[in-house]
């Protein structure tokens, strides 16, 4: 590897060069469109040269939306509320369930735990309308359909094995030794647990719970066949958007970039734990 | 020493306690979980029927006769070529691709790392949204893309609106978005690599594409191997990006498994053809999940014993 | 001051049972080694104690009553493990503290527990320090301080020393004892080191395969092994061992040893006509000038002095080899042949098929007892 020729340094610089534009460039070019008109959006040839106007961006906030035909009331705030609301109280939730039942399954090894624990991990492989769909019809009995309960309670096939097996690898490398020395010295299993093994696994636990928040935020499918207009994260807000408003793409960028910008924000700020939790555990980051 | 007195009273409370612990810690998970059991099951029982929700009256059990029909239906074969066309170009593209972008970044560099971060961006983006980005980037009217295809002599590129190039268009958003997942983990797994081999291999002489086929690709299969049977299950799922960019179409051409369900569902309210659909997939994925379980965690476990 | 009793405690993972129904009592006050090879279950017997295990069977009393199913934190005892088992997120202090955070003790009386501890063991200019930053013997004084500071009055210990380098070994094989007895607490030692056995051990439990082999004092084990495994365990350097089968004729009962006849006395009589191995210590072989009566030629291969002795390796005529060890400064040949004579009273003699000694340690002791 060392030497290199210098034909070689060139292809490796122009490979990278191609990676970083064709993963990069459509991210940049919507951002760019976001801070403009339509009239500059729609010129040919495109050009990245105009005034940059952040009138899209008000547009949404505001909630009004001026297309050529009409002036539209278009919540793209209760969308982008919505994904707040139901990742945070989502990946709460999966951790409050899951952070116990991961201790459990890493410490205690009973009867059936490696069953039941796979069980959970295959929620995650199986094709989610296979439950949606039926769930859809129990929901309106029971009265769940299209409620953030309803919502959340699904979002745990996301976000609970996520959790389940990340959290569970990172009890499992903390020593049984180090929670027998605090038994030992006088503490109930509880204390043990809260002030042993949860602070020791605490950067696994916040890895976990960042992730599940990335995959609940971009989830869209739940949504789209459990939750009506009011209750519709981002993701789905922004393809009824697109029907609704038409041809404001100006807008329609705007909405995306700020529907990517929260996931993409903590990707980059937990980059280091994002590998091991992508791979639930099988490569170290 | 002075003993607690309660010592006595503790006696046998504590085996109890102690054996129900863990399904104590465990149960509130599994009781949400269980909550989502039921409806599988209500899925295969409607698989078993003639079921409309436009027309209630006909329901009835008709048994394997969801399944049967499916043998002489030429939609469901069409859905399960596009399926499996989807999954193995999507996953074959990726692995190549991701593949050589790791090895491109494979020292440890910081425009190497720098990249590297970089490329999460889009697997970071939701899916759908990704798909609605493309579509902004490939619209007829003043799709960037379009503009540059016409650079180079290609005029009225439809993208996703032509069945010829509907396919071509919904993999290239997957790949956009699932290809630094590949490398990612491979990258992982190339720099946890033993530099010995290599370092012998150097010395002896052994010219770079034979270091690569002899030493690197063999050592890397179990990650290779995990990438790709857990982005296949995936995939072959794959419906928010087809969904947002194309909703299934134009016409069938993109009527991959959970798209073809969901209209079979939504459109014509067929229940029992989607769920038989669906039940289908789900076979076709647990087959490849235990596979995949498989190779993960023998991949976890050599991780685990690294730390 | 505890007593401890164990009856009967057998523990099972899987099918294995690493811990079979043994039995133990300890007085109080008393320091007990558990010795063995590692994977004899001195470990799991050690947390069986300590309760942080259940045994699938048996009892275990501290102080007459049953604490069999008592958590481990009521069971009021000090325990150091092997890798210290610090936690990590905790400095020092706070891990020394830990025993006495438990109940209301004032923010006053954990200082000054701390620090008594801590000023005994010489930690207490790193009580600030997180684990990652003490040295290797710094981290084993604090899990050791650790253990002591709820003053406990059964104090488990799991090999401490076992982790640390060979000077700090030497160092706190001297100060422990003296340590353990200012503390008064009955010690359970778990250790594969036979001279920290020897050294810290009123008696000494052997432990091979989940089962207790031997209990004795150390003298006894030392000088009685229950079976040649025991004896090939203890002692460094390590017995020598030869098959030989007893004879008997009018003089009494010998072996023979490169034509030498050795004479054994009657309680060993059982070796004769029996396939048995002859185990003789290093140290009861002495050189002796040229032939004098029933003196062993040998050739000697190599020498090696120790610090405190000079081990001899050499071959017998018949080409067995002999290890012999003299104490330091005195002298001895270094090449060529030599000869030795052996120590008949120090001869250990067991069943080749069995491995057991033939005279019962159990038996000795009594009639020692009869004696005093």
């Amino acid at each position: 590897m060392e030497h290199q020729s210098k034909l070689e340094t060139v292809l490796r610089g122009a490979a990278l060069l191609l990676v970083v534009v064709f993963f990069m460039f459509p991210i940049f070019w919507i951002f760019l469109m976001s801070l403009q008109t339509n009239e500059t959006i729609l010129r040919v040839p495109p050009s990245i040269n105009f005034e940059p106007t952040l009138r899209n961006y008000k547009a949404l906030i505001t909630g009004k939306l001026e297309t050529s035909a009409a002036s539209l009331e278009i919540n793209f705030l209760q969308n982008l509320w919505n994904s707040v609301f139901l990742s945070v109280a989502s990946v709460s939730l999966a951790l409050l369930l899951g952070v116990p039942a991961a201790y459990a399954f890493a410490r205690h090894k009973f009867k059936g735990s490696e069953d039941i624990a796979f069980t959970l991990l295959s929620f995650r492989f199986a094709p989610p309308l296979l439950v949606l769909l039926p769930l859809s019809l129990y929901f309106q009995k029971m009265g769940l359909a299209n409620t953030y309960l309803g919502l959340i309670w699904v979002y745990q096939l996301i976000c609970l094995p996520l959790i389940l097996w990340i959290v569970r690898g990172y009890f499992e490398d903390i020593s049984p030794d180090i929670e027998y020395a605090y038994r030992v010295a006088g503490h109930s299993w509880f204390s043990t647990f809260r002030k042993i093994a949860l602070p020791l696994a605490g950067p696994g636990i916040a890895a976990a719970g960042l992730l599940a928040f990335i995959f609940a935020w971009n989830n869209f499918i739940f949504a789209l066949v459990l939750a009506s207009a009011d209750k519709q994260p981002v993701t789905v807000g922004a393809l009824a958007f697109i029907t609704a408003s038409g041809i404001q793409y100006g807008q329609i960028a705007a909405a995306i970039v700020m529907s990517i910008a929260p996931t993409l924000a903590l990707a980059l700020y937990a980059q280091k734990y994002l590998v091991e939790g992508l791979s639930l555990g099988a490569v170290k980051g | 020493m002075p003993v607690p007195s309660s010592v006595t009273k503790r006696r046998g409370k504590r085996l109890v306690s102690r054996r129900a612990l863990p399904y104590l810690l465990s149960l509130p998970a599994l009781l949400v979980c269980i909550g989502i059991l039921v409806p599988f099951v209500t899925a295969i029982y409607y698989s078993l029927q003639r079921y409309r929700l436009s027309q209630p009256w006909a329901r009835e059990m008709n048994w394997g006769d969801n399944y049967i029909r499916f043998l002489t239906d030429s939609d469901f074969w069409n859905t399960l070529a596009v399926s499996l066309q989807y999954a193995f170009l999507t996953v074959g593209m990726e692995l190549i691709l991701g593949l050589g972008i790791a090895l491109l970044l494979q020292k440890r560099t910081r425009l190497n790392n720098a990249v590297s971060i970089m490329l999460l961006m889009p697997l970071m983006t939701a899916p759908a949204l990704a798909a609605l980005m493309w579509k902004l980037m490939t619209n007829p009217g003043f799709g960037i893309l379009n503009y540059f295809l016409t650079l180079i002599g290609i005029d009225d590129f439809r993208w996703g609106a032509s069945p010829s190039s509907a396919l071509f268009t919904v993999v290239l958003v997957d790949i956009w978005v699932y290809t630094p997942f590949i490398m990612i983990l491979l990258l992982a797994g190339l720099r946890s690599l033993p530099t010995q081999p290599f370092e012998a291999a150097a010395l002896d002489g052994v010219p770079r594409m034979q270091q690569f086929l002899r030493i690197t690709l063999p050592m890397l299969t179990p990650y290779i191997l995990t990438a790709a049977l857990f982005r296949l299950l995936e995939s072959i799922q794959q419906f928010d990006i087809i969904y947002a960019m194309t909703q299934g179409g134009p016409g069938d051409t993109l009527t991959v498994f959970q798209v073809e369900a969901y209209l079979n569902y939504f459109q014509s309210t067929n229940v029992g053809r989607s769920s038989a659909l669906l039940l289908i997939l789900w076979a076709i994925t647990f087959f490849i999940s235990n596979i995949f379980i498989k190779n993960w965690l023998r991949l976890r476990e050599r991780a685990r014993g690294e730390v | 001051m505890s007593t401890l009793e164990l009856r009967g405690v057998t523990k099972r993972y899987k099918k294995e049972t690493v811990v079979d129904n043994v039995s133990i009592t300890v007085a109080n006050g008393e320091t007990l080694v558990l010795f063995g090879p590692s994977g004899a279950g001195k470990t799991v017997l050690l947390r069986l104690i300590a309760g942080v295990v259940e045994p699938e069977e048996g009892q275990i009393l501290i102080d007459n009553q049953n604490m069999t199913d008592v958590e481990a934190e009521h069971r009021g005892l000090g325990m150091a493990f092997q890798n210290f088992a610090l936690f990590p997120h905790m400095s020092a202090f706070d891990n020394i503290a830990s025993p006495l955070t438990v109940g209301k003790r004032s923010l006053e009386e954990i200082k000054t527990g701390v620090d008594k501890v801590a000023k005994l063991l010489k930690i207490d200019h790193v009580l600030d320090h997180a684990p990652r930053e003490l040295s290797n013997g710094q981290k084993q004084r604090t899990s050791l301080a650790r253990a002591l500071a709820g003053s406990p009055p059964l104090l488990l210990l799991d090999d401490p020393l076992r982790n640390v380098d060979a000077k700090l070994r030497f160092e706190m094989r001297l100060e422990l004892p003296l340590l353990l007895d200012a503390q008064g607490a009955t010690v359970i030692y778990v250790t594969q080191d036979y001279k920290e056995a020897m050294a810290l051990g009123q008696s000494i439990a052997v432990l091979a395969e989940g089962r207790i082999e031997q209990i004795g004092t150390p003298e006894q084990i030392y000088l009685t092994p229950k079976t040649l495994e025991i004896a090939r365990l203890f002692g460094d350097p390590v017995i020598n061992f030869y098959d030989v089968v007893g004879q008997r004729d009018e003089t009494g009962v010998f072996v023979e040893l490169s034509q030498q006849r050795l004479l054994l006395d009657e309680s060993k009589a059982k070796c004769v006509d029996t396939p048995s191995v002859l185990g003789i210590r290093p140290e009861s072989i002495k050189f002796v000038p040229q032939n004098s009566s029933n003196s062993i030629p040998i050739t000697i291969e190599a020498e090696t002095p120790l610090n405190e002795k000079i081990v001899t390796l050499a071959k017998t005529e018949g080409g067995r080899e002999m290890l012999i060890s003299r104490p330091s400064g005195t002298a001895g040949p270094a090449t060529g042949k030599a000869f030795v004579k052996i120590d008949e009273s120090a001869l250990l003699l067991f069943d080749q098929v069995s491995g057991k000694n033939f005279v019962d340690p159990a038996q000795l002791n009594t009639e020692r007892e009869f004696a005093a």
